[in-house]
């Protein structure tokens, strides 16, 4: 059985049985429980913003000034023409990082973003650079980068999921975006919601009992009694130890969970600081942005909330400003919250798109995909706000200073959580798996 | 509007020669007037254009394109100004061929042998052999540079020196440390080389590369050692050993048990008493059928538990079609059986259905297990005794064409590669427990497995067509056609009709479609932009959706009528494989003359896949690097004699008849491995699908050995070497605890006792269905997958196309029939399944994970499904007496009595209550229901 014992046992570490067997025992049982990092940490936990789609970074957060003086010139795919942007940029903050005015929300908290101008990725399809950006992998099925953060720190609150992800598309390989792969199930994300139905009525599989809580109580009572009995009559058993344990865990989990989604007991400021309201264009991402709030506060360890609608191959002139109008005042309103709760000096907010757009038109009002260079921010957890990592061409066609890969922000990522990420490894078919393969390193400059 | 010098593109593309005085002049010239974006580098779009303009190259797209990536000797996709200088040193009027670069050898003169020993071999010797040489303590990147041999095979990067090939010399390259990647020699060893002496050896290759070092290099690239990895127990034949003398003559019921007892008295263990009689029986029920024991079954056996009782109990459940559908579904672990591609598309497989029926069938047939290997790999290449046999023997190659695929991969010869590997992967794992795919990019890291064998099985593979269906839509350019069963073949078809009306709705849009795509198609072709690459509609990418809507839409109409016959019935469908012609195929069409065409000649499989034929081997695995061809063969490790491969046939009959050949010893190894996995919850060798160097070794050689032989000797019947293993003393131990044999072997490695297991997730749920009494034992035909027919789960929100297709109604799929007939789409198994263990099907899964997880009791309580079988229980026991329902409840759910504490914990839970209606029996129902008794066998 590949259990995490069997692992245990063959991982070759040079412990002596009984030592093995404390730690098998220890494993086994809790294995959600915090582990001690790598090094000290400046983040505790993330929430990540996932942008699919994949936003215009020449519109949004990379600032050009040479695209807009070329605009109409030729671009570098034959027959296109450079687009400079329709947005106009401003200095923002006592940093004056340059933000457009499709965000004048986030545009207030210029100081605490790090923008990362040079991302950059292999493909410019959906489907394989969303998988990488999650797993590190288009080609394999692997764990998704909450589920090591997980494997790697554990939970402080054992009485919800450990690994939230908040409204994922179902399509672009679904459900391996927040799996475990290889990785023992309990690392998996708990998924609450799909990108295409609104977050306000979704709820957690198989979370809603069916009866009500002291029936349920009396019901979990009975099968604890059976469930001892038979552990006393195999006098040694872990399977029915940990059954007990689950059956526990569950039926807390089940009456945080709700209370945890419950977004009726927030005031109305924070409610309307958040754009939440019938009717309003913010209404679905401030419940999500609020929802990540108050899971990290509950002490979930990484949340991930996506926005699914930034693939603006025409009418970006209309849908694009609709899209940033959808995001901006939450998320702004999220990171005041976080602050003014103390939560943002310890948790990562990292904002990103598996890719970026071209700096040409693709026809009269659009944008097509590119790989070469984009746009990631993040704020908080130990990141230096106010400034720009790297940077795009002069045209922001691809990434020239800095370069960020997809496996050099996972690494930044673990890194900012205490994790090395050469050295979180788990072994599986006969080899140690890291979530940055070979590759991976971390861009030290933007940490504070 | 640009000027362009023609003049200069036609001297600079046709005579170009390294001593012509004006050339650099002129490609410098040529740079600068094509570099239109002006960062000093030339894209792969600036150099097309400038492909454009030359008559040598236009019109001829692959030629720019080789060019383009020859000059890119960094691989970061533009030419920066060094590499585009470059071309004088490749053109040389010796026109660029893909498959045979051009290579001067010439007898090296005394002078050059004297530059070399001058200027060359000094340098080698300080800086390089350090790491790169036969005698190195690691050899770097499997590169050594002390032969002459050697230092122009190269590494895992590739050829280390091409004599007269300044660019596709790696040397060159990472001595120039223009690849971040590669660049030597490092920084400890003194770092980058003047450039003196960088040009010494420019000047060298240039010569030719001479080299009067002699001896072949047998540098092992990776980290094992030829002869010694050779000698790893799993290539060893099967040796037959007698079953060893034990002490405790007794003990040993079959042979089996002498080597368990041999193995366990050399440690001094004694293994623990036999199991109770209902604790056997229920254990013996659910290994071999999946289901626990009826009531009846129950109290037959405790009236008569002797020996014989039990043979005939055994030989009965051998015989039930539950054991089919147990056993059945072991395999479709192991061929990670799925009824969608999954990854990026995710389309469903409609027809996947057809393949589990017939494993399902060939397990209660007890076809022989090497005939079914067979059949897998190369059922229609096979002699058939009659329609319905040559039926199942196309649907047994589905085996090959199951697996879950790329379909949105751009690269069409990317994605025939991909298609093979995985095939590879499948194959290798599942029937050799080797992962002989690791060797796809490099050799073998640990196991003996050259890059070449993997080479020489991929051109099995890509010499044979999959066949997996699939609708076209938005994302997926790459739909397959299906297998049409034997008309007469009698196999089961989905009671699915197109009807009148809706064949004439179709073929009315369709038509309608195709006039419109005519329309559109000379239209947009009479503006000239139809190009080699397909329609150039980047400026409207409007139009780009409007074609790939047509081609949707027409592929949808097309797959639509020719799923039907002509009284409306669905047809006979399978998936599988046949072999390609072995004329070569004149490939997708490149003159395309409809909308369909045009996207043929983008996504459909390049002409050089398309035949029967060897593959080349690939540098690194990367499609744009094929080397020399390999002759298709098999694994060279295993010593088995190989058979000839017809150039006519793709080879897959003589693979499959290899895998099977008794002195392969790898197959009826690890298949008698998986057996004892199935039915002692570990193998002897623990990870199942891993026999290499890297897997566990057996714990009881001798055992397996005596396995393997039995299934080899016995005809490869399966249902045979279940029996003995069932009838061993072994099987039938208790799984009582004990402290000292647990100090002893805490892993019962040993097996001095059996240990006690989780059911699997399919058991769990039929189980339920059992104790509530709905459960329908008859086989379904089809699957739901089946009933909704094609599509992407997910879908594409274009509003023109279909709707998004939900993957709710899967996850949350439920029916009365057993568990194996659930939907199985990749990424959206249903929760019953997965929140049980489910075995992940994108790869071979031998071994289920067993994991004990909150999310597991959150489904037992508060499930609907769960809800509705404990109510369906309850109503069973309602019209009992009061006092008999928890008793009679117990003897359902465990198969036995209560004992005191529990008959005292369900009074305790009944007294709670003022009235014992029906929701507070369907509460006490769920609570044995959710009991860790109810899913675990001792």
């Amino acid at each position: 059985m590949n259990t995490r014992r069997d692992f245990l046992q063959t991982s070759g570490v040079g412990f002596g049985w009984l030592a093995f067997q404390a730690l098998a025992q220890a494993e086994a049982d809790a294995p959600l429980a915090v582990k001690q990092p790598h090094f000290s940490a400046t983040a505790k936990r993330v929430i990540f913003l996932c942008m699919r789609g994949a936003p215009s970074h020449v519109d949004t957060f990379d600032y050009k000034p040479k695209l807009t003086a070329a605009d109409g010139k030729d671009g570098r795919a034959p027959g296109t023409k450079l687009h400079g942007s329709q947005w106009k940029f401003a200095p923002q903050g006592r940093s004056g990082l340059p933000m457009s005015e499709l965000f004048p929300h986030l545009s207030k908290r210029a100081d605490d973003l790090c923008l990362i101008n040079s991302m950059h990725t292999e493909l410019p399809a959906h489907a394989q650079s969303f998988l990488k950006l999650h797993t590190g992998n288009a080609q394999f099925v692997r764990p998704s980068l909450g589920a090591w953060a997980l494997y790697g720190l554990g939970t402080v609150n054992e009485n919800l999921p450990g690994f939230v992800t908040i409204a994922p598309p179902s399509l672009f390989g679904g459900s391996q975006n927040y799996g475990s792969a290889f990785l023992p199930a309990i690392y998996q994300g708990t998924r609450i919601g799909v990108d295409a139905r609104p977050i306000a009525k979704a709820q957690v599989r198989n979370i809603a009992p069916p009866v009500g809580s002291m029936a349920q109580r009396k019901e979990i009572e009975l099968v604890q009694a059976l469930n001892r009995e038979k552990l006393q009559r195999d006098q040694v058993n872990p399977e029915v130890e940990g059954a007990i344990e689950s059956f526990e865990l569950a039926f807390k989990m089940q009456s945080e969970m709700p209370k945890v989604m419950d977004l009726s007991k927030e005031t109305k400021q924070t409610l309307a600081a958040y754009g939440i309201g019938e009717g309003n264009a913010t209404d679905d991402f401030g419940r999500k942005c609020l929802l990540a709030r108050r899971m990290v506060e509950a002490g979930v360890r990484f949340v991930e909330v996506t926005h699914s609608d930034w693939d603006h191959h025409f009418k970006i002139s209309k849908d694009l400003p609709a899209t940033c109008e959808a995001v901006d005042q939450p998320i702004a309103a999220l990171l005041a919250d976080l602050q003014s709760r103390g939560l943002l000096t310890d948790t990562l907010v990292v904002w990103s798109g598996e890719f970026g757009r071209t700096p040409h038109g693709q026809g009269a009002d659009g944008r097509d995909h590119n790989s070469k260079g984009f746009t990631a921010w993040m704020a908080g957890g130990g990141v230096k706000g106010g400034m720009r990592y790297g940077s795009t061409d002069d045209l922001g066609y691809e990434a020239v200073e800095d370069k960020m890969h997809i496996h050099d922000l996972h690494a930044t990522i673990l890194h900012l959580l205490g994790l090395d990420h050469e050295r979180l490894t788990y072994r599986y078919a006969g080899r140690d798996f890291r979530l940055t393969d070979v590759k991976g390193s971390v861009a030290k400059k933007i940490i504070s | 509007m640009k000027t362009i010098p023609w003049v200069l593109v036609s001297v600079l593309l046709t005579s170009v020669s390294a001593q012509d005085a004006g050339l650099k002049q002129k490609l410098e010239q040529g740079f600068t007037t094509f570099d239109l974006d002006h960062d000093s580098a030339l894209s792969a779009a600036e150099f097309n254009t400038l492909g454009e303009y030359s008559p040598k190259l236009k019109g001829r797209p692959q030629v720019v394109d080789y060019l383009f990536h020859t000059l890119d000797a960094n691989r970061d996709g533009k030419l920066s100004h060094e590499e585009y200088m470059n071309i004088a040193a490749i053109s040389g009027g010796a026109k660029p061929s893909p498959e045979k670069p051009a290579l001067i050898e010439t007898p090296s003169t005394a002078e050059q042998i004297a530059f070399f020993e001058k200027k060359i071999r000094p340098v080698l010797a300080d800086k390089c052999y350090k790491c790169h040489a036969e005698n190195s303590e690691k050899i770097k990147g499997g590169f050594v540079l002390d032969t002459r041999d050697g230092m122009r095979r190269g590494g895992d990067s590739g050829p280390g020196v091409v004599p007269g090939d300044l660019v596709k010399s790696l040397v060159i390259e990472s001595l120039h440390y223009t690849n971040k990647d590669m660049q030597m020699p490092p920084e400890k060893s003194g770092g980058k080389l003047p450039d003196s002496v960088i040009a010494d050896f420019e000047q060298w290759v240039r010569m030719g590369a001479p080299d009067p070092r002699e001896g072949k290099t047998s540098v092992v690239k990776a980290e094992w050692d030829t002869e010694k990895a050779k000698n790893h127990w799993a290539y060893q034949p099967v040796k037959k050993t007698a079953a060893p003398s034990v002490k405790d003559s007794a003990w040993p019921r079959n042979e089996i048990d002498r080597f368990i007892l041999a193995g366990l008295e050399a440690k001094v263990i004694k293994p623990v008493g036999d199991a109770q009689p209902e604790a056997l029986l229920r254990r013996v029920c659910f290994d071999l059928t999946g289901l626990q024991p009826t009531p009846e079954q129950v109290d037959y056996f405790l009236a008569n538990h002797d020996s014989q009782a039990f043979e005939k109990i055994v030989d009965a459940l051998l015989k039930s079609p539950r054991f089919g559908e147990r056993w059945g579904r072991h395999w479709l672990d192991v061929a990670r059986y799925a009824e969608s591609t999954g990854k990026d598309v995710n389309c469903l497989l409609p027809h996947a259905w057809r393949y589990r029926d017939y494993v399902i069938e060939s397990f209660n047939k007890d076809k022989p297990f090497n005939e079914f290997i067979r059949e897998q790999i190369a059922g229609d290449l096979m002699q058939a005794k009659d329609s319905r046999d040559r039926g199942l023997k196309q649907i047994a190659t589905g085996f090959l064409a199951i697996g879950s695929r790329s379909l949105n991969e751009r690269s069409p010869k990317q994605y025939a590669l991909d298609t093979a590997d995985e095939q590879i992967d499948a194959m290798s794992q599942a029937v050799l427990g080797l992962t002989v795919a690791c060797a796809r990019c490099h050799d073998h890291k640990f196991d003996p497995i050259p890059q070449n064998d993997y080479y020489a099985l991929a051109g099995i593979f890509l010499s044979t067509e999959t066949l997996y269906g699939t609708a076209p839509n938005f994302q997926n350019l790459k739909a397959s056609p299906l297998i049409e069963l034997p008309t007469d073949c009698g196999l089961p078809r989905m009671p699915l009709m197109l009807t009148q009306e809706r064949r004439a709705e179709v073929e009315k849009d369709l038509t309608k479609t195709e006039r419109y795509g005519t329309m559109q198609f000379y239209a947009t072709a009479a503006k000239g932009v139809l190009t080699g690459k397909g329609f150039n509609v980047n400026n409207d990418p409007q139009k780009l959706v409007m074609f790939v809507g047509i081609n949707a839409k027409i592929g949808e109409c097309k797959t639509e009528l020719a799923s039907y016959d002509s009284e409306g019935r669905q047809k006979l469908l399978a998936m599988g494989v046949r072999d390609y012609p072995s004329t070569p195929s004149s490939g997708p069409p490149t003159k395309p003359k409809s909308v369909e065409e045009t996207f043929r000649m983008i996504a459909g499989r390049p002409a050089q896949f398309s035949s029967i034929n060897d593959s080349p081997l690939f540098a690194r695995g990367d499609v744009e690097k094929p080397g020399a061809k390999v002759p298709r063969g098999f694994v060279s490790v295993i010593a088995s004699k190989a058979p000839a491969i017809p150039s006519r046939e793709s080879g897959r009959r003589e693979l499959a008849d290899w895998l099977v050949s008794d002195t392969n010893p790898l197959t009826a190894r690890v298949f008698a491995n998986r057996v004892w996995h199935w039915l002692f919850g570990q193998g002897i060798v623990s990870t199942v699908d891993n026999f290499g160097t890297m897997g566990q070794p057996p714990s009881n050689p001798a055992l397996l050995d005596h396995l393997a032989l039995r299934l080899q000797n016995g005809g490869w019947s399966m249902k045979s070497i279940i029996k003995e293993i069932v009838m061993s003393h072994a099987y039938q131990l208790a799984a009582t605890h004990d402290a000292k044999n647990f100090e002893a072997d805490p892993e019962n490695t040993l097996v001095w006792r059996m240990t006690p297991r989780r059911l699997d997730a399919e058991c769990i749920r039929d189980a339920m269905l059992a104790v509530s009494g709905a459960l329908n034992l008859e086989a379904p035909v089809g699957s739901a997958v089946a009933q909704i027919g094609d599509g992407a789960i997910g879908g594409y929100p274009i509003k023109s196309l279909r709707g998004p297709l939900s993957d709710e109604p899967f996850l949350a799929a439920s029916s009365d029939f057993r568990s194996v007939y659930l939907p199985v789409p990749r990424n959206a198994v249903p929760d019953a399944l997965t929140v049980f263990d489910f075995a992940e099907p994108s790869a071979v899964k031998g071994s289920r994970e067993v994991t004990t997880v909150p999310s597991q009791a959150l489904y037992l309580l508060n499930n609907d499904f769960v809800a509705k079988q404990a109510k369906r229980f309850a109503d069973k026991l309602l019209p009992l007496p009061e006092n008999q329902r928890a008793a009679a409840a117990f003897k359902l759910a465990f198969a036995r009595e209560p004992t005191a504490n529990e008959a005292k914990a369900a009074q305790r839970f009944f007294a709670d209550y003022p009235r014992l209606d029906s929701d507070v029996l369907t509460s006490f129902c769920r609570a044995l229901i959710g009991s860790a008794e109810f899913r675990s066998i001792d």
